[in-house]
């Protein structure tokens, strides 16, 4: 070989050492240095993980009646990728073979209740002839796919006959929102999942929501997956709710509030003079306590809507509906949501008040005119009527309002002397009955509002421009204490609130926290118990409490009773008391009002009934209340099926 | 006297265990080595095209063994016969693989956009692998006729030899295979003793060329995108989609795969890329991605280690050669490896254009496997008798 040659030779050796080492070190970098990264990217791209939602756990009453439970159903579904072509041929054959005409399926594919970013369900319960026709079919069925979904179904209201039973209390189950997935998305919540919305559905959301069944599975580059899952988490179904609610019970107060607001519809409205008119009573509740320990038996609230029909994402319609003023918003739950001038019912406190601040003994007579004149104006009774001589019992039994004015104005004038503490006894009663702060139930309440001077004058400044009308309108006047001592002006109760306090007078004297959870079961043994802690209590004295027993009783056992005519002829009526209210409200007809309690002589349960321009207290609420506690006294009764009740034909404060 | 003598005898008559004392017996072993590791790798790399296309698990794997050992016994063939002898008859070898690559262009079935293809029976049979082998002898043989005479003309004839053959094999739309034979040839001519004017005549002419065919659209769109997805590789720098040419696509999932393998790779069978199938042709020209997502950087550089001592021991054998024609005939050799191995495991990690090149012994390739065999069996043959 030559020496040229030899040269050339190791040249090439050198060159070669060149591409190999290039090669090596291009092998280095891909591997090690940055582009690493890609090597995250390779397991996401060929291996998925697959959610699939566990069935919700059940909602039951407390004696295992199944309000709400989760039910398989089979769904056609539709991809939202396919061509314009694809998919007008897809949905004409699938419109033949479920028998569903293209426009209903084309309105469910359209549909704003569904998620765009999810096949679109066209068809629930499909046949499972329909579903191999699909499923064996699949190159005719491009993007068509079958799923198996699960259903919230009311298996009790159906039974029942009532679909709306409980409707507020058990809230609805709903596609989980874009900011609550911001919010949830480290629970495992996806888009597209259902979660609990409102009510115990949304309370008890945790222990409802079923651990979901997570599936990894290898993909091929066409997302298609490749063998067995790699990995399966099977999930668990979510835990039972069972509730304090007896759905007897429930049914009960919801027919007796129904036809209690229907009887209303037909009576004359006495807050209008000028002409006639009756009363508009477009939407009242109904709260059952049971007064030892807060326990929520039923909780009704009108008007009312089928929880069903969020079933698959609400139609626009029915939301439209749900959320038209005209239709007094049926999800609102009155009971917890609603906030209301309490009016005489509201006398509970100040009867607690006047003689615990020591303004008036309990035995010590008031000589009621029909009339008092305070500060500047004069305050009457209810049609002015006179009741002469009255002690705390007669008060309340005639619903005495200058009783009670005399009692506000006499706070005022301590509160007006300078003794801030004495000078707000009502507002302290008040408060220690639970009134102006949550009670702690599970769902959405509002907290009612206990008015005193510091949120009086922060309102007004809240409301008015200028100094002088920030003074004006912020000041403490006699009427503001006045109008508190008979539940009028500012002071706003839900009707939960209400029933608590009468629920703390009945047990003498615990402020329980109402609920309405009773246990948490996995479907075979409990648990936990829910029993939440008392909040307190307000001190009665002995003498106290039986003068204001006395006057509830009276109230619908005494022929002069304000409740007396709802009463009448019911056998009950002599273990029953209870106190109406009438409160006046700006504008509109006035709130009826009536809370009582049952046994009289050893209270079991509390019964609060209300409804927004239903009239007298004795007129409307009394009546509904009637029906509730003969339901409760008869275990038997689910209460007449929906149909005006008997209402009084003379109505009382 | 009889010690004179001697070794002038042996070199006359050479015996059978005399070759086989004289055997590189790591250019034998090294390919039989990488061949059984490409095996493997074939199993592993092709379990999702097989599972896909209802085939038996083992189809690839068994047709691979069949070739490897055709190549084996094509190889013994190669080494019984006297290298000088086949020295000899390069005009011979090259007259017979001219028709068999010409025939192709007619009777070839089309492939992947490649017409080189003949069918014999279950076997698909590729003269131009055959021809890369055959046009380094042919060459190889030629320059030693000529040695250390390489004037303008006869450098023409040379090249013309070369041209014929590169010719047809572009008419093949062979881009890949063209320019492998481009390199080998110039690779024994500058060892021949090719003159640096005439490299440099040659380099401008090569790049006039080039440019004319891109210019003049002779060169097919996909070998474009080719090219240009080697050079600009932003677009394959995301995650494989739709929109993506084929190309794009397949650097994209080939570079994944390999940087996903990391420094000991995911284990025998456990990268995702390549059990899920996302690299296309990975049991044939992208097997290196399954060898560095399963072994990682220790087997990727590990089968560069291989390839690098096989290249050494052939680039011994050319110092060794005891004639011209045995230097010319390790380097042609030594440049076709070296080029398809850098060629191809270059282009699974984005340092070369992505083309049709096998990886030698490592791809599932009947044709190619053969050829690689019988070009290490040329070497060898030059190496046992250069004492004879």
């Amino acid at each position: 070989m030559s020496d040229n040659s030899r040269v050339r030779v190791s040249i090439v050796g050198v060159v070669i050492v060149a591409l190999f080492g290039s090669l090596l070190a291009r092998l280095w970098f891909l591997q090690m240095g940055p582009e690493r990264a890609l090597g995250a990217e390779a397991i996401n791209l060929s291996t998925r993980t697959i959610q699939t939602e566990s069935p919700r756990g059940r909602i039951l009453d407390r004696y295992g009646n199944v309000l709400a439970q989760d039910r398989a159903a089979w769904a056609v579904t539709v991809d939202r990728n396919l061509g314009t072509k694809t998919h007008a041929r897809v949905m004409g054959q699938l419109s033949e073979l479920l028998g569903i005409p293209l426009k209903s399926l084309q309105a469910a594919y359209d549909s704003q209740r569904q998620s765009p970013l999810q096949p679109a369900v066209v068809a629930l319960d499909v046949s499972l002839d329909k579903r191999l026709a699909v499923l064996e079919h699949q190159d005719e069925y491009p993007g068509v796919h079958v799923a198996e979904l699960t259903v919230r179904t009311y298996p009790t209201g159906d039974r029942l006959g009532d679909p709306n039973l409980a409707a507020q209390v058990l809230g609805y189950v709903g596609e989980i929102g874009a900011d609550q997935l911001k919010r949830l998305g480290k629970l495992g919540y996806q888009a597209g999942d259902l979660i609990g919305r409102d009510g115990i559905e949304s309370a008890y959301e945790s222990e409802l929501r079923g651990r979901p069944e997570q599936v990894t599975v290898d993909v091929d580059p066409t997302g298609k997956q490749i063998g067995p899952p790699v990995k399966v988490d099977p999930g668990s179904v979510g835990h039972d709710v069972v509730l304090t609610i007896d759905a007897r019970l429930q049914l009960a107060a919801e027919r007796a509030l129904a036809g209690g607001i229907l009887a209303a519809r037909t009576q004359k409205d006495q807050s209008v003079t000028d002409h006639y008119a009756t009363l508009k009573a477009p939407a009242g509740a109904v709260v059952v306590l049971d007064v030892h320990d807060g326990s929520v038996l039923a909780m009704a609230s009108s008007p009312s809507f089928p929880p069903s029909r969020w079933v698959g994402g609400i139609s626009q319609a029915d939301f439209s509906a749900l959320n038209d003023p005209a239709g007094y918003y049926p999800l609102l739950n009155r009971a917890t949501e609603g906030q209301y001038a309490p009016g005489s019912s509201f006398k509970l406190v100040a009867s607690v008040a006047s003689s615990q601040y020591g303004l008036r003994g309990a035995y010590e007579p008031y000589n009621d005119t029909g009339s008092v004149f305070i500060g500047n104006q004069w305050f009457y009774n209810d049609n002015h009527a006179v009741n002469h001589s009255v002690d705390l019992a007669r008060a309340l039994t005639v619903s005495s309002d200058t009783y009670f004015y005399t009692i506000g104005n006499s706070f005022w004038g301590t509160w007006h002397g300078g003794d801030a503490q004495n000078g707000l006894g009502l507002q302290t009663v008040a408060r220690e009955f639970g009134f102006g702060s949550p009670t702690g139930i599970e769902i959405d309440e509002a907290r009612g509002r206990v008015p005193d001077p510091t949120w009086k004058q922060s309102f007004a400044n809240a409301s008015y421009k200028t100094a002088f009308d920030r003074e004006q309108n912020g000041a403490w006047y006699p009427g503001d204490e006045v109008h508190l001592a008979v539940g009028q002006g500012d002071v706003l109760v839900t009707p939960l609130q209400l029933a608590n306090a009468y629920a703390c007078f009945a047990n003498g004297g615990t402020l329980e926290t109402p609920h309405l959870g009773l246990s948490i079961n996995d479907g075979k043994k409990v648990l936990r118990f829910i029993s939440p802690k008392s909040r307190g209590g307000v001190s009665i004295p002995a003498a106290v409490r039986a003068q204001m027993l006395a006057g509830f009783e009276g109230a619908v056992q005494n022929s002069s009773g304000t409740a007396y005519p709802a009463f009448q002829g019911d056998p009950l009526a002599p273990n029953v008391a209870g106190k109406t209210g009438t409160a006046q409200v700006n504008g509109k007809g006035p709130t009826s009002v009536f809370a009582s309690f049952f046994p009289a002589n050893n209270p079991e349960y509390v019964v609060v009934a209300l409804v927004e321009q239903g009239g007298y207290g004795a007129q409307t609420a009394a009546p509904i209340a009637r029906q509730v506690i003969d339901a409760i006294a008869n275990p038997n009764s689910t209460g007449s099926a929906v149909a005006p009740i008997n209402l009084p034909t003379s109505g009382k404060d | 006297m009889a010690t004179l003598t001697a070794p002038a005898a042996a070199r006359r008559r050479a015996t059978v265990s005399g070759l086989v004392a004289h055997l590189d017996v790591l250019v034998l072993a090294l390919p039989v080595a990488i061949s059984a590791f490409g095996l493997l790798m074939i199993y592993d790399a092709s379990r999702m095209e097989t599972a896909r296309g209802g085939l038996p698990r083992f189809y690839y794997v068994e047709r691979q063994g069949i070739a490897i050992v055709i190549g084996l016994l094509a190889m013994l063939l190669v080494m019984a016969v006297d290298y000088r002898r086949i020295r000899d008859a390069w005009p011979l070898v090259y007259a017979a693989v001219l028709p068999l690559l010409a025939g192709v262009l007619v009777l070839g079935r089309n492939h992947k956009g490649a017409q080189a293809w003949f069918q014999v029976g279950p076997f698909q049979f590729q003269p131009s692998e055959v021809a890369k082998v055959a046009l380094v002898v042919a060459i190889a043989g030629y320059c030693h006729q000529h040695r250390g005479e390489l004037d303008a003309w006869r450098l023409a004839v040379a090249l013309a030899l070369a041209g014929g053959v590169m010719a047809i094999v572009y008419a093949q739309h062979d881009l890949g295979t063209m320019l492998v034979i481009m390199v080998c040839a110039a690779a024994v001519l500058v060892i021949a003793g090719l003159r640096p004017v005439h490299i440099l005549v040659l380099l401008l002419l090569g790049a006039t060329l080039v440019g004319a065919a891109v210019v003049t659209g002779q060169v097919q769109a996909y070998r474009l995108d080719r090219l240009t997805t080697f050079a600009d590789q932003s677009a394959a720098n995301h995650i494989a989609t739709v929109h993506q040419t084929p190309t794009q696509y397949n650097l994209k999932a080939s570079k994944t795969a390999i940087a996903s393998g990391g420094f000991t790779g995911a284990g025998f069978g456990r990268g995702l890329q390549t059990r899920n199938g996302f690299v296309p042709e990975q049991h044939t020209d992208f097997i290196f991605t399954a060898v560095g997502e399963d072994l990682g950087f220790v087997g990727g550089a590990t089968l560069l280690l291989l390839y690098g001592i096989l290249v050494w021991r052939l680039w011994r054998i050319a110092l060794l050669s005891s004639d011209f024609f045995g230097t010319l005939l390790a380097i042609g050799v030594l440049a076709m490896f070296t080029i398809q191995v850098f060629e191809n495991v270059g282009m699974t990690m984005g340092i070369m254009p992505i083309t049709g090149i096998p990886l030698p012994f490592m791809s599932y390739g009947g044709s190619a496997v053969i050829a690689s065999f019988v070009a290490v069996g040329l070497v060898l043959n030059v190496h046992m008798r250069r004492f004879t």
